[in-house]
């Protein structure tokens, strides 16, 4: 991923920025054990159960989160980056209640020690690896900024 | 919690990852209607290469078309980047919430530091 990508903002980029009063190496610890992780993954009132956790490129993972109803809905992706204390980078997609995965996405998340902890940065980039990511590059996001601007009206 | 999102999805993120469709589609914006020869004009691309763009883009529900005698126009569907505006405003839901109870669960897991 690019710099740019990092740092830009858009309409097409979710970008999430927190300081978390941890050390890179346990908070890095935190996305991929699973026991670490269904402590903060789910929703309130939800359970997670870590179907699969495999942090290495290429690696399989998946995240079922139990409803208070009974009813259950999960993630699921493969890593891409896996660079502890530093990067992670995997794709993302809700399936539904089929298995049938949604729309993938890619979640690049950066540790960074800062004082009094790490400075995380989340990145959600829309677009799945099918062709899409190269019409992102050019132009892309200012030409959706217009769009939505021109819908809004 | 966030859903999993309607199929429509897909073909919208599909269609408007094409360079010569987003123009299409910001000509539409900005102009409303236009017959499918003005959609053409500024494209040095056959008329056929833009009818299987402007189908690509009706299939996704981004566009709808009339037929006015021998005249077929084209605009955008009003609710075209509906899908993708929910979709990102589920995701930044989800994942603000899930950033807060990581942040608590860190929180719980270190000992408070003692400043140097």
């Amino acid at each position: 991923m690019s710099q740019d990508v990092v740092n830009q903002e858009s309409e097409t980029t979710l970008r999430l920025e927190r300081l978390i009063p941890m050390d890179p190496e346990p908070l890095f610890a935190l996305w991929i054990e699973p026991v670490q992780l269904v402590k903060w993954w789910a929703p309130e009132g939800c359970e997670a159960s870590v179907d699969a956790l495999d942090a290495r490129p290429a690696g399989r993972w998946r995240v079922t989160m139990r409803k208070p109803d009974g009813n259950q809905v999960a993630t699921s992706g493969i890593f891409r980056i896996v660079d502890p204390p530093h990067r992670l980078s995997f794709t993302w997609a809700w399936e539904d209640a089929g298995g049938i995965r949604g729309h993938e996405t890619e979640v690049t998340v950066i540790f960074e020690a800062a004082p009094g902890g790490t400075r995380l940065v989340l990145i959600q980039q829309r677009f799945d690896n099918r062709g899409a990511r190269d019409g992102h590059r050019g132009g892309w996001s200012a030409s959706f900024d217009r769009m939505a601007a021109l819908a809004g009206r | 919690m966030a859903t999993p999102q309607a199929p429509r999805l897909d073909g919208v993120f599909a269609a408007l990852a094409d360079p010569t469709r987003r123009k299409i589609v910001e000509r539409l914006l900005a102009a409303g209607e236009l017959s499918v020869g003005d959609v053409a004009a500024p494209f040095a691309i056959s008329t056929q290469a833009i009818s299987r763009h402007l189908q690509v883009l009706e299939r996704a529900g981004l566009i709808e078309r009339r037929v006015e005698r021998q005249w077929r126009y084209v605009r955008m569907r009003g609710d075209a980047l509906e899908p993708v505006e929910s979709w990102l405003s589920r995701q930044r839901r989800y994942w603000t919430a899930a950033l807060d109870r990581l942040e608590t669960t860190a929180a719980e897991q270190t000992p408070k530091r003692r400043k140097s």
